[in-house]
């Protein structure tokens, strides 16, 4: 029983960043006023971006992360363009953007060879004093620099957004983007500037996913966890702190998979692949049922700004 | 939170941060028009659609496929082939039926992004009735139909009741249905409905009287059902009160409210109708392409849906133009993927561009560029 809660306890962070970092980075897109839907492409992007940097440039993960992380941000400012410039309806932009980078990360991915190719990835950390092999809690802290950048990261998003001027004028454009603009902020810089930011988060969480993860690139390799991000937005009521607590209860639930089946209960294989989805699922309508006003919606999430129509 | 922004960051210095967009906004202005000529917005349209096909254009060149041979797939072997001009015609079918449900779920103002898992239930609930024989052979054919469309009104009626009452967010809960439905297809698939004969993951093939009859050589009755469909749906959205109630929805939700508009129940019967289409164009594929069921009958026609609708602006007829125009890039994806190893989601990568395109061409619809020297 042990060993069991250790084990499970073990995978629950690599299994929870990448839920984590695409969630942050669609709150920080999303507190500037512009709904992202294009997540699950853009964590593609990330994830094909990552190995290939790691195939071409000779196996250094960092680099091949940041490579991930600027990929997402040069396809993102594409759907910039188009919901932020040319005010494009935000839906239709980002379903057309997740497909876009199906499309192309699978083309890219195929002509350049970089499918099925296994890379070594990122070694894990271990935190001394109380990961040691001969104890049975070891496994719990060995785990990869990322996992453990990623509460850094949290804070510092989190201090930029409630704690600095450039985080309430962000959230000033996506609450009120007519007075925003009247105070004489730039809507369009500060939208561009979120999405674009927001997409670097996203796009490490892919590159998370494919270089240390899974070690290998495969056409879609993210699975719909971009879909489960966004309503992990959803459920956390975009609110940083709360999405990192969501991505833990995710993370716990598919780490959960593997160790039963390890444990040797047999239930049908596809029935388990589904529990991410279908907590999702449960996670919604849970959130759907109970209202309550502790929400930070932005005000003007998914309106395209228009000064010309303004009232 | 406002008042403070306004205090905390006076015009001069926020202004200063985006001083090359303000450059570029001094040379012109922006003007929202009252009215545009339809053949301005139809040229708008075309020259954003070319621009699109020239962007996917050079990304097949890029891709390995020479300029020549690009001509020859996508224009001669397409219009002029026999053969693939019925290949067209067969594809078309499935590919209007996802385009009018897109298109009523989306009059309805309902996101149904899940088209695929609603397809995906049409098809089990067919191959059931076929595995099972339920029925005479007689009206083994009509059973299957009507089980697939029940599955399928049944699977979405879940995101349209959530939507409904609990204001759910349909368009990640449709999404994640999807998965939810394709795990349970691979469950049957690998599992207990794995064709015994060859032991691939697909069902055993059905029986002639389980297929959609033949009307001519290679070209079943899908396609008329399709037509007639479209004009139903014509009849539905503009000539029935139910279709006049959806025009009110569709401009102001508010003001059908006030007018007395049964808003829900005329959502609610759009959608489970959008359902309904997408569990037929799964019947379609299962009973009269495949034969069978079979993993990924499905993938594609999604997406497909939301372009057909989107481009079509929810009209029955224009969707059945662009359906045809889908089909033929379907065809050629597939010769492309034959021929030159290219993915088949370059589809999907071309469908997007296109929206991209398009979407990003209403803004010149929408707005007037003035330019200063």
């Amino acid at each position: 029983m042990l060993s069991f809660l250790v084990h499970w306890i073990a995978s629950i962070p690599s299994l929870a960043t990448p839920y984590a970092l695409a969630a942050l980075g669609l709150i920080i897109s999303e507190l500037s006023g512009v709904l992202s839907l294009g997540a699950e492409g853009l964590m593609l992007v990330g994830a094909l971006g990552g190995v290939g940097a790691y195939l071409v440039l000779g196996g250094y993960p960092l680099l091949a992360l940041i490579i991930s992380m600027l990929a997402a941000s040069t396809v993102s400012m594409l759907f910039a363009g188009l919901v932020v410039l040319l005010r494009v309806n935000q839906v239709i932009a980002g379903l057309a953007l997740v497909f876009f980078c199906q499309g192309l990360t699978n083309l890219i991915g195929t002509i350049a060879g970089w499918t099925n190719h296994t890379i070594a990835g990122l070694a894990a950390v271990r935190i001394w004093p109380m990961s040691t092999d001969h104890r049975p809690s070891g496994v719990a802290f060995a785990q990869d620099p990322i996992v453990l950048l990623t509460v850094p990261i949290f804070i510092f998003v989190w201090l930029v957004l409630k704690r600095s001027s450039v985080g309430l004028r962000l959230r000033s454009v996506g609450e009120n983007p007519e007075a925003a603009d009247a105070a004489g902020l730039s809507i369009v810089f500060y939208r561009v500037v979120a999405v674009v930011c927001g997409s670097a988060l996203v796009g490490l969480a892919g590159g998370y996913i494919s270089v240390v993860d899974a070690k290998i690139w495969v056409a879609g390799i993210t699975g719909g966890r971009g879909w489960i991000a966004v309503a992990l937005v959803i459920f956390a009521r975009w609110r940083p702190w709360r999405a990192l607590w969501g991505a833990l209860l995710f993370g716990g639930i598919e780490a959960l998979i593997p160790q039963i089946a390890a444990v040797g209960i047999r239930l049908p294989q596809y029935f388990m692949l589904m529990t991410p989805y279908l907590a999702t699922f449960a996670v919604m309508i849970w959130t759907g049922v109970t209202k309550y006003s502790s929400s930070e919606e932005p005000a003007a999430l998914g309106q395209p700004y228009v000064r010309e129509e303004r009232r | 939170m406002l008042d403070e922004t306004v205090s905390r960051s006076p015009p001069s210095t926020a202004r200063s941060t985006s001083g090359a967009y303000r450059l570029l906004q001094g040379r012109f202005r922006l003007e929202v028009r009252q009215q545009l000529p339809v053949w301005q917005r139809v040229g708008i349209t075309a020259g954003a659609i070319l621009f699109g096909l020239v962007i996917c254009g050079l990304i097949l060149v890029t891709a390995g496929v020479s300029a020549s041979n690009l001509v020859e797939e996508f224009i001669i072997q397409i219009l002029f082939d026999p053969q693939n001009l019925r290949a067209v015609l067969f594809q078309a079918a499935p590919l209007i039926l996802v385009g009018l449900g897109a298109s009523l779920a989306f009059r309805a103002r309902f996101w149904n992004l899940g088209i695929e898992g609603q397809m995906i239930w049409g098809g089990i609930a067919a191959a059931a009735t076929s595995i099972y024989h339920i029925g005479p052979d007689r009206l083994r054919l009509g059973l299957m139909t009507a089980a697939a469309i029940l599955a399928a009104m049944l699977w979405v009626a879940i995101p349209a009741s959530l939507k409904l009452t609990y204001r759910v967010n349909e368009i990640i809960s449709t999404l994640l249905l999807n998965y939810i439905a394709s795990y349970f297809l691979f469950h049957l698939l690998y599992g207990p409905w794995k064709d015994p004969g060859d032991s691939f993951p697909h069902s055993s093939q059905f029986a002639t009287v389980e297929r959609l009859p033949d009307i001519g050589p290679h070209l079943n009755i899908a396609l008329p059902l399709a037509i007639s469909l479209v004009a139903l749906a014509w009849w539905l959205l503009h000539v029935s009160r139910a279709g006049l109630h959806l025009k009110f929805i569709h401009a102001n939700a508010s003001m059908a409210q006030v007018l007395g508009v049964p808003i829900k129940t005329a959502t609610f019967m759009a959608v489970l109708l959008s359902g309904a289409l997408s569990g037929l164009s799964g019947l379609v594929i299962v009973s009269g392409m495949e034969g069978r069921l079979t993993l990924g009958f499905y993938e594609g026609y999604g997406f497909s849906g939301i372009l057909i609708a989107f481009l079509a602006r929810n009209d029955p007829i224009s969707a059945t133009i662009v359906a045809f125009l889908v089909a033929m890039l379907f065809i050629a994806g597939q010769s492309l993927q034959i021929f030159y190893q290219i993915p088949f989601s370059m589809v999907e990568l071309i469908q997007a561009i296109i929206v991209m395109c398009v979407a990003a061409s209403e803004f010149f619809v929408r707005h007037r560029l003035h330019w200063h020297s």
